[in-house]
């Protein structure tokens, strides 16, 4: 009941300024459309994971010296950063999902939803970027601070662990953090393939109240908001991380 | 020499190396007895540092023999190996090299914690101890950056004697730093070779090295020219060639005796 109230309120107050925001106070409308606020957060907080554990394995991957680790990873990294996203996914989602469900003797068998392309290729793209920034962390260690590791007796593995990568993921943290704020912005394209995300959600709404001004200002400011949070983190993490003294 | 020959801890035969079609070391022989001190001086480019990086395997010759404590250095073939031979011989770089990212403390822990799997409150023990060898306690939780290079010069010995190794390698390890530092580095080796710690310098202070030494080994491109006490190296030298460079040095020297080492 408080609900309800605070919603006529809102919409009352809203409509005195002109801004038509009645369809919240429906309950079909209104239900989609905060269905699209959750689906965008929930690709969001499953994005950011998963970009990163395959940022994570791509660098290491390109940064093994061994080719047949680095090349097919170095391969994906050119194609899925110098081609569009968009592409990427109804190509995804048209072709490759097709063929899974061909493969599995029908649509209805297919599992592959389009919420999971989405998080595939999105996820992918950004974990390449990722992959790019972590690689030129690793080789910007210096050669001697790594002889100085084997000198005193390190392995390959444990020289990654306890000096590249730590000393990595501090000089690319800056570069991360920027391709976490394009993720965010990326979940957008999920609306090609009728995934309700926010953008998709909206448009079902606008289509039919004609309220495209008013739900614009709340999209730009729900992703405002979302990146802003975003940034704070990886700033404080990066605080955090931060060695007195020295560059990075 | 051959008298204490089975007291012999390095010794290295005929070495040959090179990078590519640089000819780097041209047949070296050394050896080094265990609790000496032995000091590798000559002019830039005569391969001093990368004697010191073949006799922890961190570069391998094309030909020759190198025996480190029983093990034969240029047979070894899996990296494995090799890190058993570097977990006994400790190396020090002029550049410090520490982990930036770690305190001191962590910086002289994590190898024995890591790589040798000692408990970390008993390492840490050895750490604080190290510390007060090197006069550096008070700064066990400062970051290397917040140190002046010869503090950190000193935390990098630390590190490597952390390893609890049987001979220390120091590479020009007073190169970088600023003449004021350089002896409160030297301090700690001196004491260090006091103790009996076997020790293969390659430096450019000769007072200190005639100090120190029970032998100098003078290299030039790639061969080892001239060796014998310091005494006949610096006050006698037989060799024109090593008369030539000593005679040479003799004003820079001064000038840092004067700083007080």
């Amino acid at each position: 009941m408080q609900d309800m109230n605070l919603t006529d309120l809102f919409v009352s107050l809203t409509d005195k300024v002109g801004l038509n925001y009645q369809f919240l106070a429906t309950g079909y409308e209104a239900q989609i459309w905060r269905d699209g606020f959750v689906t965008t957060l929930y690709l969001v907080v499953l994005l950011i994971p998963v970009s990163l554990i395959f940022g994570l394995l791509f660098a290491a991957c390109l940064t093994s010296g061994r080719l047949w680790l680095s090349a097919p990873v170095r391969a994906f990294v050119e194609i899925t950063r110098n081609t569009p996203t968009l592409v990427q996914l109804m190509f995804s989602f048209l072709v490759l999902n097709t063929f899974v469900s061909n493969l599995v003797g029908g649509a209805q068998n297919n599992p592959l939803t389009p919420f999971f392309w989405v998080v595939a290729v999105v996820g992918l793209h950004i974990a390449a970027l990722h992959a790019e920034a972590i690689r030129a962390g690793i080789e910007a260690v210096p050669a001697s601070t790594v002889e100085a590791a084997r000198g005193i007796g390190f392995n390959q593995l444990q020289i990654l662990r306890y000096v590249e990568v730590p000393l990595a993921f501090r000089a690319s943290l800056p570069a991360i953090v920027n391709n976490l704020i394009n993720l965010v912005k990326l979940t957008t394209v999920g609306n090609a393939i009728a995934v309700s995300e926010i953008t998709y959600a909206s448009i079902m709404v606008w289509t039919q109240r004609d309220n495209v001004v008013e739900l614009m200002i709340v999209i730009l400011a729900f992703f405002s908001l979302i990146n802003l949070i975003v940034a704070r983190v990886g700033l404080w993490v990066e605080r955090k991380l931060a060695v007195p003294g020295y560059g990075l | 020499m051959n008298t204490f020959a089975n007291n012999a801890i390095v010794r290295l035969e005929d070495v040959h190396l090179s990078f590519g079609q640089t000819e780097v070391l041209k047949g070296i022989d050394l050896t080094v007895n265990k609790g000496d001190a032995v000091s590798i001086i000559g002019p830039s480019g005569s391969g001093k540092s990368t004697i010191l990086r073949c006799i922890n395997a961190l570069v391998a010759p094309q030909s020759g023999r190198i025996t480190v404590g029983g093990t034969r250095v240029d047979q070894l073939t899996k990296e494995s190996e090799r890190i058993a031979l570097r977990k006994r011989v400790g190396i020090v770089f002029q550049q410090y090299n520490l982990f930036p990212h770690l305190t001191v403390l962590d910086n002289i822990v994590l190898a024995p914690t890591r790589i040798l799997g000692v408990d970390r409150r008993e390492a840490e023990k050895l750490a604080r101890h190290l510390l007060e060898k090197v006069r550096l306690v008070e700064k066990a939780n400062a970051y290397p950056g917040q140190l002046s290079g010869g503090q950190q010069q000193r935390v990098a010995i630390a590190r490597a004697l952390a390893m609890k190794p049987e001979l220390v390698l120091f590479d020009e390890v007073t190169s970088a730093l600023d003449p004021e530092t350089v002896g409160e580095v030297l301090w700690v080796i001196r004491d260090l070779v006091r103790d009996g710690m076997t020790s293969i310098l390659v430096t450019h202070e000769m007072r200190f090295a005639e100090e120190i030494s029970d032998t100098v080994v003078f290299t030039e491109n790639g061969r080892v020219v001239d060796r014998g006490s310091p005494e006949q190296i610096f006050r006698n030298p037989d060799n024109p060639r090593v008369r030539q460079f000593v005679s040479g040095l003799s004003g820079h020297n001064a000038m840092r005796d004067g700083e007080g080492i």
